[in-house]
């Protein structure tokens, strides 16, 4: 497969790169490390006239530690970058897991964190070359009004994959989206969008240049279940986060990933354990309310009693290796 | 006069490894440091003067009439050097019923309809994009069981109830011998279309540019068979066609036959007058072949009640696609192998091949026989614990031993199959494990023979091999049959270095050119090690009497006294009076006569039909099922296999590794997944196969039958291994979770869905 | 859109090609520059034989970069693994221990396999899966291969014990 034809655009500073997003509005595309983009080009599922390249921005490349203490990261370091960097290792043992099980290595050297956050939707009905594409009709994301995975449905039933998104939402993190205009600060928890094809608040002339992650505090867990270890898309991933003691947490936050066209933050079974502590029994009940949640089931070939299943062992699992988590101060 | 009979290479069943020189060591690969290095050529690769760059335009729709091809706007696009449409293609058909380029209807998506080929691939992917097709959509038949009912439309006009082929087979009186029976079992199987996926994509370079001459660089596994169905394609002599294979980048039964591509390359070759290479792109490489359909597996056995297997009945339905090529083989294979590891009273067989508009079935690794076993190893297991017997105690009760000859003809000459299931139990401790094991944990066993050859198959089963000797006392070997990746170069390189008493790194393997290397009708079935083995040791032991008439002169002896070892000749026991066997070869070159030596062999079974040899086999496997997710963990396996002698042991471990992860990646993990006629999972990514991850430890126990007519005791390890794996770990599911999974790939939905709470 | 002369360097040998934008580093490299050593494979980034390995020695996926970003920059393939005229410890390991059958992934396999080894002589076995999980290989159903890298280590431990002074 090869890529369709684009003007190169390589700024020497974000700034120059802001200013080209402006200019070229929708015909410009963002890439970092690419192993998205450029695939979903080969798959013309994107075709933009100019491709402005992040990769020679060394300000998007750091890591800073902020005066609250919260940690600043820029978009463009790679997922391997991060999953090896002490700070990460030892600060944020959750968001580590996640990022380390993106892709295979391979994936995670080219990959960077800023693409995985905002890694596009992807269905088996889309996901594939213009030829394979053409023998059906369009839908929501190319050119008609339809969802092949859910045919009766009124938007895009893609799924969001991205591996990182679940437990930065859980952790609390912000991204910082910039645009010639400035930058705005959003919550990990509002990026998101339950449509596969405006899966993301980002607008036009936005760029994500980093995620910013409050100071480690309390325990977290991230699980993915896929049928290969190893480059391979989730079957479901979990994210949870818990400040405070199994009996009396303060905070709980937890996020279902690979279900939807958007992580799913599930307040009732947070309600739960944030009432009940993190017993057996609120633990059951909470996992039984994010299976009972799951209500659009999405992933295709696999039957929903079976999807349904595995999110409730998924969340349950989850939540008891989060208990026995060495509660910190 | 007598010809030389050299004690030192004569094998017998008597002789000990220790007698042979080279045989039965561990060996190299002879083309490895060019495949570590990034030397070796694959067709991808070749690069020729002007070449082209093809693209196929196909069917979107599983079925639909052509109504008119536009290709005016594709031939105006500058760079664009030819277009081929159903008109350029007539007359030329695939396997025996398919034309290159349907006329009329397309009948599976993907069909070909047109081709271009352009300067670029980019400007063959552009022009491809600009061929207007017009189709009016026909009734479309995608499921195997509605295909078969009276209302269905019918594909075919010779094919009644899409019936494409049908084999009936019937030995001793099957009813008479169920009536007897104290126990009957009947179940149900399903395995689901798969594909092959090599690490290398379909591709061919095509050079047809000189008028009459046909040159292909492929990838393949009967280069000379592929020659010849190109070669009546064309309606050209087979000299004509020189089919060139460097290096394959795997076969698993996949690369058999020709498939459209390669007609379609040398058609736009001839038409451009250049070379043209056309190559898979993407979801492309799932639609230019397939590797399985849906197959539905009827199963129905019977025993006495002290444990006797007596009667087994099948009934098989082969989803085959819109076409049959060379399919009705897997129906000669399946109705053989009721018959390969039992030696029962009666049996009936019936295979359909039934057609839809799926794309014509083809092998998947194991040649339709492993997948069988799938089925067959679960029933008999599930009979077996259904009559309270442990699964290795019922095989090893009922397996057969050497000696046997099957209700359909076949003969075991020799034959290891109880020796691998008691050394295999042993090795596993399967006593200490069966039924013993905490739930969701199981162990299971599978057993397996397969026949080293395709006699039966094929009217002949050649193989032949020349030898050069050349002057600095080393050879070059000329074989036919292709090296996939099996070693099997190595393998024929290591046999004729033992008759000639040389290393095998003094051999210089020649092959993979038609127009050089001697007929074999290739790498499948098995046939390798034993038929082309074979030829190559007949062609090495010409050689060496040749030199063993010089060698004689010399040292004053009987030519039958002469041993030819460590690069010396010598009389028995006479070491100290050994000349160099390179100054035998310049003696001979250079005497009056001026003999040059060149060894000629071939190998052909013998039979009228069926192969000389088989190969046995029992695997066990050990798992963990996730009672959570379904998801099963192979733990371990324990593999034996009887493969005869063992050429290259390194080699004989690599391909039981091989086939065990491509066995535990077809019962658990591969799947091509059909919505109306089309590939949904057309990716390395999406259909899922195991990785390094995934492989669990293995132990090997090669087992050493010598057989008498294979090439130093050898028979073969090309396909014996796979055909255990399937069924073992199916087994040791069963194992661990009280319940059959009927239906392969064991995804972790059908697991949970077999688990009773 | 303008072709771009860019410098590469190859296996140390330097190479200035035109490229246009969208053509790929695996691209680039098989087509323009004739090194046919590093496969090309599903180049959707899935498969791993077109791996090479990066300027800090790291795996890439050539089929899914762009060869303009690597102006100025520095790879190796397969075919600049050896060492003088002898194989590699790595190369010598694939094939004395059988890790080599058809040979389409080779190339993938023991450019993933040396940036593992290149900066960890210890790999654990989670290690290894780890770094060869991104290459496919049907052949050899990578047990081989996991015991060629294990023996490579240990070659290569020795080699820096050996030369742990210098």
């Amino acid at each position: 497969m090869q890529l369709p034809q684009f003007e190169y655009i390589r700024p020497k500073s974000l700034a120059e790169g802001l200013a080209a997003l402006a200019e070229h509005g929708d015909k410009i595309a963002i890439m970092s490390g690419g192993s998205d983009l450029l695939l979903n080009m080969k798959f013309r599922l994107e075709g933009p006239a100019y491709l402005l390249s992040l990769n020679g921005l060394s300000e998007l490349q750091q890591l800073e530690k902020l005066d609250d203490g919260s940690l600043r990261v820029g978009a463009a370091c790679t997922l391997t970058h991060l999953a090896e960097h002490t700070i990460i290792k030892e600060c944020y043992p959750a968001l580590r897991a996640a990022i380390f099980v993106v892709g295979s290595r391979h994936v995670r050297n080219m990959g960077t964190i800023g693409g995985n956050i905002c890694l596009e939707t992807r269905c088996w009905y889309t996901n594939q070359s213009k030829i394979w594409r053409d023998t059906r009709e369009g839908c929501f994301k190319t050119d008609a009004e339809q969802c092949h995975v859910i045919k009766s449905a009124p938007k895009c039933h893609a799924l969001n994959s991205t591996d990182s998104g679940p437990i930065l939402m859980a952790l609390d993190a912000s991204v910082v989206l910039a645009s010639h205009t400035g930058e705005r600060i959003v919550p990990m928890r509002e990026f998101y969008q339950n449509d596969g094809v405006e899966h993301t608040v980002l607008k036009p002339g936005e760029v994500l240049t980093a995620v910013v992650l409050p100071p480690a505090k309390g325990r977290s867990v991230f699980r993915k279940l896929s049928q290969r270890e190893g480059l391979d898309f989730a079957t479901g991933t979990f994210a949870a986060a818990v400040i405070g003691s199994n009996e009396q947490p303060e905070s709980v936050s937890l996020v279902l990933g690979s279900v939807a066209p958007e992580p799913r933050v599930m307040p009732q079974a947070e309600k739960i354990l944030l009432e009940g502590g993190l017993t057996d029994e609120a633990i059951d009940a909470a996992a039984d309310v994010a299976r009972r949640a799951l209500l659009e089931v999405t992933n295709l070939f696999t039957p929903t009693f079976y999807k349904k299943r595995l999110i409730k062992v998924l969340v349950k699992d989850a939540l008891l290796e989060l208990r026995d988590q060495r509660v910190r101060g | 006069m007598a010809k030389a009979k050299i004690k030192n290479n004569v094998p017998t069943k008597s002789r000990t490894k220790e007698d042979l020189a080279v045989v039965g060591k561990n060996w190299s690969r002879l083309d490895g440091a060019d495949k570590v290095s990034g030397r070796s050529i694959f067709a991808d690769d070749v690069r020729l003067p002007g070449m082209l760059f093809a693209k196929v335009v196909r069917s979107p729709y599983p079925h639909a009439r052509i109504i008119s091809i536009d290709t005016s706007e594709a031939e105006a696009l500058p760079g664009v050097k030819a277009v081929i449409t159903p008109e350029d293609a007539k007359d030329i058909w695939i396997g025996i019923s398919q034309p290159l380029l349907p006329t009329e209807n397309v009948t599976h998506v993907g069909h070909e309809v047109a081709a271009v080929a352009a300067m670029s691939e980019e400007i063959a992917a552009q022009a491809a994009a600009l061929i207007k097709v017009e189709y009016e959509r026909l009734p479309e038949l995608l499921d195997v069981e509605k295909a078969l009912k009276e209302d269905a439309p019918q594909l075919h006009e010779k094919a009644a109830l899409n019936i494409g082929w049908q084999q009936e087979e019937e030995h001793g009186d099957p009813d008479a011998v169920f009536a007897e029976c104290d126990v009957i079992r009947e179940d149900t199987y399903i395995t689901n279309p798969s594909h092959n996926c090599y690490a290398e994509y379909h591709v061919c370079v095509a050079d047809f540019t000189k008028p009459g001459k046909l040159k292909m660089w492929t990838p393949t596994q009967t280069a000379h068979l592929f020659q010849q169905s190109l070669a009546a394609g064309f309606k050209l002599p087979a000299s004509d066609v020189r089919l060139l294979t460097l290096n394959t980048g795997g076969g698993f039964t996949g690369r058999t036959s020709t498939r459209p591509h390669h007609f379609l390359a040398a058609l736009l070759s001839r038409k451009a007058g250049k070379p043209v290479r056309l190559r898979a792109a993407g979801d492309e490489e799932f639609i230019m072949c397939r590797a399985g359909g849906k197959v539905i597996y009827k199963l129905r056995s019977g025993a006495s009640k002290d444990g006797k297997l007596k009667v087994i009945e099948a009934d098989l339905l082969f989803d085959t696609g819109a076409y049959i090529e060379s399919q009705m083989i897997v129906t000669l294979l399946t109705s053989k192998y009721i018959h390969a590891l039992y030696p029962i009273e009666a049996s009936r067989y019936r295979g359909r091949l039934v057609h839809t508009n799926h794309l014509p079935y083809y092998f998947h690794h194991g040649g339709g026989i492993a997948q069988f076993q799938f089925a067959l190893g679960q029933h008999v297991d599930a009979l077996a614990r259904e009559m309270g017997m442990d699964p290795v105690e019922f095989n090893l009760l009922n397996a057969v031993e050497e000696g046997h000859t099957t209700m359909e003809g076949a003969h075991y000459a020799s034959c290891g199959l109880k020796e691998c299931i008691e050394k295999t139990a042993a090795m596993a401790g399967w006593n200490d494990k069966y039924g013993k094991l905490p739930k969701f944990k199981g162990i299971g066993i599978g057993i397996g023979a397969m026949a080293s050859g395709a006699k039966g198959l094929y009217k002949h089963d050649t193989s032949a091999a020349f030898v050069k000797v050349t002057e600095d006392g080393k050879a070059s070997l000329f074989v036919g049959l292709p090296d996939m990746g099996q070693s099997s170069h190595t393998t024929m390189a290591i046999i004729c270095a033992e008759v000639l008493g040389i290393l095998p790194t003094d051999i210089t393997v020649i092959s993979g050119d038609t127009d050089t290397d001697p007929l074999d009708i290739g790498a499948f079935t098995q046939r390798g090690t034993f038929n082309t083995g074979n030829a190559t040791k007949n062609a090495a032991i010409d050689a060496r009497d040749q030199l063993a008439k010089t060698a004689a002169n010399i040292l004053e002896v009987d030519e039958a006294q002469l041993v030819f070892r460590d690069g010396k000749v010598y009389p028995e026991g006479q070491e100290d009076k050994a000349i160099a066997f390179a100054k035998v070869v310049y003696k001979t070159l250079h005497s009056r006569e001026g003999r040059f030596v060149m060894g000629r062999g071939f190998y052909n079974s013998p039979l009228e039909k069926g192969t000389m040899a088989y190969s046995f086999g029992a695997q066990i496997a050990e798992v963990t099922v996730d009672p959570g997710t379904g998801v099963v963990t192979v733990d371990k396996m324990t593999a034996s296999h009887d493969v005869g002698r063992a050429i290259n042991p390194r080699v004989v471990e690599g391909q039981i590794d091989g086939q065990i992860f491509s066995g535990m990646s077809q019962v658990l993990y591969e799947e091509t997944l059909m919505e109306d006629g089309q590939v949904m999972n057309p990716s390395r990514l999406d259909y899922k196969m195991p990785r390094a991850f995934e492989m669990p430890e293995v132990d090997h126990i090669i087992v050493e039958s010598i057989d008498p007519n294979g090439p130093f005791g050898a028979k073969e390890v090309g396909e014996g291994p796979i055909v255990c794996t399937m069924q073992a770990i199916a087994n040791a599911v069963t194992n661990a979770i009280g319940d059959q999974v009927t239906e392969m790939p064991l995804a972790p939905w059908r697991v949970i869905r077999a688990i009773k709470d | 859109m303008a072709k771009q002369l860019i410098a590469l360097t190859v296996n140390g040998d330097p190479y200035e090609v035109a490229v246009s934008p969208h053509q790929t580093l695996l691209e680039v490299m098989r087509d323009s520059l004739n090194l046919t050593g590093t496969k090309r494979g599903c180049t959707a980034g899935s498969c791993g034989v077109c791996t090479v390995n990066g300027e800090q020695g790291e795996v890439i996926l050539s089929c899914l970069a762009l060869a303009v970003e690597w102006d100025g920059r520095s790879v190796t393939t397969v075919e600049g693994v050896e060492e003088g005229n002898e194989l590699h410890p790595i190369q010598k390991s694939f094939l004395e221990h059988g890790a080599v059958q058809c040979g389409f992934c080779t190339p993938g396999l023991i450019m993933s396999a040396k940036a593992l080894l290149d900066v960890n002589t210890s790999p654990s076995e989670t290690d290894i899966n780890e770094a060869m999980a991104g290459v496919i290989c049907r052949c050899t159903g990578h047990i081989k291969v996991k015991k060629a890298i294990k023996e490579a280590a240990s070659v290569l431990r020795e080699r820096e014990v050996n030369h742990g002074e210098s």
